[in-house]
């Protein structure tokens, strides 16, 4: 058996629980290859639903031990690490969630929170803007502003809850029931300084948030928000939309051309 | 903090003049728990290991503080996925990150372990034994010599906990690992817990172990605690350094002389004083040996 040939089956044996390579190693004295070898069985999935559990920890909490490690189990069995890191390993259960758990949303949505608030984290520097930034633009110049959304900056649109029960499992608290909605719930999640953080959007913030960081200019942008709601009040709502944004540090300092 | 600037200042000089990694005295590996203790205030700890993939992500916190601790203490880089002994190609993006985060930081030097993690696409976070043949070697050894050609570094590499052995290894470990840098220059980073815990489950003398490892090539120790389960020893880095452990340190030292230490820890991760103990008397037993 070659290096290539023993690795592949060696792997197959701990993945697939196929027992060819059993018969080129040994046993000790004292033991049998099936239990020495057991140890590289065991580990596998522990180490890999170790990993799940720590990036997921609320939606650990909201299904219990038992459900979680099950889910975490069948995910590791299903998707197998495709990246040197583990960090990343996990980043694939909100799809798998919504694939094989199709009736309760609220899982994939929690999943993906947790991810996006994970991503923040460790997602890249960026300098934001700053009112003063904006303070130097000249009124004629306003209309044409184009926006850069933070590399952390992320929103998310769920089906379920998820919101809601996140914060009550993040207060310890009892969570609220399951609800669905035809209407999405819009959420934004960004890092400001070192804290990944938070918070609901309104479907006209959302919007125009959607908009901004496909780089329509605020004229524009005032025009789409006066669509939403009372026409008259259009401009001074985007403006107080952006000011939360760049007070947040929401916004990246310089547009995405670079 | 003078000491820790000239800690610093010492590690920076990286190499001695016969280019092997310089002398850093007892350390830890650097673990999220303890950054609060370890920035905050100006413990006993000459430097510290930090695991290479925790660092290599995008920005954020953990980066600010490999910055911080970096500014203060001299670091080694120590990697889980490197994989030099697979079959698969090398990750090209991985080794990028890697060369990457070592040109930031500026390790003393790069390690990561002798073993493979996967094949085929896959990675299953583990580090897995091979067989000790003429064969592995021949590929361990191209791998490890592209890999420093990339780096534009040496590289050490750690012994493994293993749990089986293969029926056709033609040579025991530690001549595999004598004949490697021999070949490739690399250095190695000796864990003398899994000395220990690969001795007890393939049943050789771990002192012949030590007496076969080229004592030149030896740039670090790691020591840490593991899991007896009567019939076989199982590596869980989540216990104090046991008294078998300590006896082979002493050995190690006996032969290999001062070797820049630490106590690595990686699960159910004690306060940062009990990490401080188990450091003075890794520091105090190898007084003891050089006083003797």
């Amino acid at each position: 058996m070659t290096l290539a040939e023993m690795q592949a089956a060696f792997q197959r044996a701990i993945m697939q629980g196929d027992d060819d390579v059993l018969s080129e190693v040994l046993d000790n004295s004292r033991t049998s290859r099936n239990v020495l070898f057991g140890v590289y069985r065991h580990a596998y999935a522990a180490r890999l639903v170790e990993v799940v559990r720590n990036d997921h920890p609320l939606l650990h909490a909201c299904v219990g031990d038992e459900a979680f490690n099950e889910l975490a189990r069948s995910y590791v069995a299903d998707r197998p690490s495709q990246n040197q890191n583990a960090r990343w390993f996990s980043h694939r259960l909100p799809d798998y969630l919504t694939e094989k758990h199709p009736n309760e949303p609220q899982l994939a949505d929690l999943a993906a929170l947790e991810r996006a608030l994970n991503d923040a984290f460790d997602a890249p520097d960026r300098e934001t803007l700053t009112l003063a930034d904006l303070a130097t633009v000249s009124p004629e110049n306003w209309s044409s502003l184009v926006f850069a959304p933070h590399p952390s900056a992320q929103r998310l649109s769920f089906k379920s809850n998820a919101h809601a029960i996140w914060l009550a499992l993040k207060n310890e608290e009892p969570p609220p029931p399951v609800e669905t909605s035809e209407t999405p719930e819009n959420i934004l999640v960004w890092r400001h300084e070192t804290t990944p953080k938070l918070r609901r959007m309104s479907d006209e913030e959302a919007m125009m948030w959607n908009e901004a960081v496909n780089g329509v200019p605020f004229g524009d942008l005032c025009e789409l928000v006066a669509v939403y709601d009372d026409p008259d009040g259009a401009p001074l709502r985007a403006a107080q939309h952006l000011q939360g944004w760049i007070v947040s540090g929401l916004l990246a300092k310089h547009p995405t051309e670079d | 903090m003078l000491a820790r600037t000239k800690a610093k200042a010492l590690a920076d000089r990286t190499v001695d003049r016969e280019g092997k990694p310089r002398y850093l005295g007892y350390g830890l590996g650097l673990r999220a728990q303890h950054y609060a203790d370890i920035l905050n205030g100006d413990p006993d700890i000459d430097w510290f290991e930090v695991i290479s993939e925790n660092y290599m992500v995008p920005g954020g916190q953990p980066l600010r503080i490999l910055d911080q601790i970096r500014a203060r203490y001299p670091i080694v880089m120590h990697g889980v996925s490197l994989s030099i002994a697979s079959t698969a190609p090398f990750d090209p993006d991985y080794l990028k990150q890697l060369k990457a985060l070592a040109d930031r930081a500026e390790p003393v030097f790069v390690s990561d372990h002798l073993c493979w993690t996967g094949v085929h696409g896959v990675n299953l976070h583990d580090l897995l034994p091979f067989p000790y043949t003429r064969e592995a070697l021949d590929h361990v050894v191209a791998r490890i010599q592209y890999v420093q050609d990339f780096l534009k570094r040496p590289l050490a590499l750690e012994n493994v906990s293993t749990y089986v052995q293969f029926r056709n290894s033609e040579m025991p470990e530690w001549e595999f690992i004598a004949e490697m840098t021999k070949r490739t220059g690399c250095w190695l980073v000796f864990d003398v817990n899994n000395v220990y815990v690969s001795a007890f489950n393939h049943e050789y003398d771990p002192y012949e172990f030590i007496a076969g490892i080229p004592a030149d090539r030896v740039v670090q120790f790691h020591l840490a605690g593991h899991e007896h389960n009567m019939t076989h020893i199982i590596d869980t880095h989540d216990a104090l350094v046991c008294d078998e452990v300590w006896t082979l340190y002493k050995a190690a030292l006996n032969r290999f002389g001062p070797v820049s230490t630490i106590i690595e820890r990686d699960d159910d991760i004690p306060p940062l004083n009990v990490m401080l103990e188990e450091l003075g008397k890794a520091r105090d037993l190898a007084e003891e040996v050089f006083s003797a």
